[in-house]
């Protein structure tokens, strides 16, 4: 089922004056409900352009953006609902974190929503699980904890809003390896218990064909391709002519190919290639040697 | 090969809210070549940013002894000579926007050098020079908010090199590009380091800039818990794991594959070596 449908989105800044940049143009695309949907494109692409408007921050300026098949801005008064079920997380969220305690942080959006206090103590213990936050680290400030830790409570904060379409523009940026991979579970692991619907903007390629069914290639404005993940990275020439690029185990795949091993299509994780390789290490038949 | 930075035993720590000494390294033992390409990996906190921070004289060691091209930068230095010495040490940062000063792309690459009170003929070879240097001649008259992001970290870059610096400290200085801006800004180090024989320390979280280098060292916890060439350190990949960071996807599978049997005695860091390692390898199958 399609949970957000862009029809016709174009977005202008700075709209009749002589600074006037078509961010976006003419913008259609589908998001399935349940999909983690990775966004690419080269710097200035449109992309945070694209997820501030599906959080209605900013408004098309021609076109329509549906969630459920209800255009977001029918009624823009019911805006704050919106945006308790489509949450953005900001580049570098940990700079807006701001209570005394790590709990208070993470509980400032569900208290905002006006639940009662026991089903916010809920919420905020479910997000706080999600990003593996220790529940020694609640009573914390949220100034002593280290960067990666610092981001997981931002995200816990949004987490925490339960919301049905969970946005993140480069929640990894900046983290070390480790870091990564823990913010990337525990999204993974928001969206396994929720069903909610993620959307991540990233610059890593790696990452996105490790976790995202779907990809969205922005480039000038405008989507240039949505397809799985198999269906865009097979574009190798194409992404790199447009500043993006494949996963380094898809590259080793391509120059095999190159020099006449082919391994066979659809190889862009290391658990991939490894498989492919497993036969020829194995006895040949892919079983047991 | 002559030594352009030499720290030993060198301790920093900063002052906690209430008034407290907080270590952050301890007892460190470093020497870089003129002319060396040296990575520094470790994971967030480790200490990385706060070494470099040393090493380009904005924060002072507790104690321990740090010198610049043989000459000890604690003992007493007229302010005179401290900032001679600085000069020979630039930096560039995380995000290019916050790097750049002026409104035309000629005139922040200009900012540094009449600073230093340069003749205005000189500044203007100066500007060229280093414009070229990075390929962005023809953006000179542009407005650096119209560039991309990797176009602006090459200018930010620009601004460093017009001071005539003989080391470049970059910090994480890809981290915010998109995949060209990324590989725009390190073939622009590799250049400054092998036809301007600059020395580069370049800290980093991505494992394939990393194997770019000659020499990566490893800060964890605030030490140097390991050094060698790319090949070395990315030998045993679980050793980086437990340190919080991670290998290059090509070494990761050779890594693998070596599990299983397979003759690859050696480490594999890039794809092409990888690629000519395992198309020979499977020849044989």
């Amino acid at each position: 089922m399609t949970k957000i449908e862009l029809k016709g989105v174009s977005y202008l800044y700075g709209g009749k004056t002589p600074f006037e940049k078509k961010a976006l143009n003419n913008i259609n695309a589908c998001i399935e409900e349940g999909s983690i949907t990775g966004i690419i494109g080269h710097t200035g692409s449109g992309k945070s352009t694209l997820v501030q408007l599906l959080n209605g921050l900013l408004r098309p300026t021609e076109g329509q953006i549906l969630l459920d098949g209800r255009d977001i801005w029918e009624k823009p008064k019911k805006m704050r609902a919106l945006r308790f079920k489509v949450g953005l997380v900001f580049q570098y969220p940990e700079y807006q974190l701001f209570e005394e305690t790590v709990k208070q942080d993470i509980a400032f959006g569900p208290k905002n929503m006006g639940l009662s206090s026991d089903e916010a103590e809920r919420r905020v213990m479910d997000a706080a699980k999600f990003c593996g936050l220790g529940q020694e680290l609640m009573g914390k400030s949220p100034f002593e904890l280290s960067g990666g830790q610092k981001r997981r409570v931002a995200i816990a904060g949004v987490m925490a809003m339960s919301p049905e379409v969970l946005i993140l523009d480069e929640p990894a940026a900046g983290l070390d390896p480790q870091g990564r991979s823990d913010i990337f579970g525990g999204i993974c692991e928001y969206r396994r218990k929720t069903g909610a619907t993620v959307i991540i903007v990233s610059h890593s390629m790696e990452d996105i064909a490790r976790y995202c069914d779907r990809v969205l290639v922005m480039s000038k404005g405008q989507v240039w391709a949505e397809g799985s993940c198999d269906e865009i990275f097979s574009r190798a020439d194409e992404l790199e002519a447009i500043g993006l690029d494949i996963p380094q185990i898809a590259r080793l795949v391509r120059l095999l190919k190159e020099k006449g091993v082919d391994l066979g299509d659809k190889l862009y994780t290391v658990g991939d290639v490894y498989r492919a390789l497993l036969p020829y290490f194995t006895g040949g038949d892919g079983g047991a040697s | 090969m002559k030594k352009f930075i030499e720290i030993k035993n060198l301790n920093f720590s900063y002052e906690g809210d209430e008034g407290e000494r907080v270590p952050v390294l301890h007892d460190i033992n470093l020497d870089i070549n003129k002319g060396e390409f040296v990575t520094i990996l470790g994971r967030n906190g480790s200490g990385k940013s706060t070494l470099a921070k040393v090493i380009n004289m904005i924060l002072t060691p507790d104690s321990g002894e740090l010198r610049i091209d043989g000459k000890n930068i604690a003992a007493e230095l007229t302010d005179e000579e401290l900032m001679a010495v600085r000069r020979r040490v630039g930096m560039v940062f995380q995000n290019p926007d916050n790097q750049l000063v002026a409104t035309i792309v000629e005139e922040d690459i200009a900012f540094g050098p009449e600073n230093l009170g340069i003749p205005s003929a000189e500044i203007r070879q100066r500007v060229d020079d280093a414009l070229d240097t990075v390929g962005m001649k023809a953006f000179a008259r542009h407005s650096p908010h119209q560039l991309s992001g990797g176009q602006k970290q090459r200018i930010a870059i620009a601004g460093i090199i017009a001071m005539l610096p003989e080391c470049i400290i970059f910090d994480e200085s890809t981290a915010m590009l998109d995949p060209k801006g990324r590989q725009e800004v390190m073939d622009t180090i590799e250049k400054l380091n092998r036809e301007k024989g600059i020395t580069i320390i370049a800290i980093t979280h991505n494992m394939e800039e990393a194997v770019r280098g000659d020499r990566i060292v490893v800060i964890d916890g605030g030490r140097i818990v390991k050094q060698g060439t790319p090949k070395d350190v990315f030998a045993k990949p679980y050793e980086l794991w437990e340190l919080g960071l991670a290998v290059p996807q090509v070494t990761e599978l050779f890594d693998m594959l070596r599990c299983l049997g397979a003759d690859l005695p050696e480490s594999v860091i890039t794809e092409e070596e990888g690629a000519e390692k395992l198309a020979r390898l499977l020849e044989t199958k």
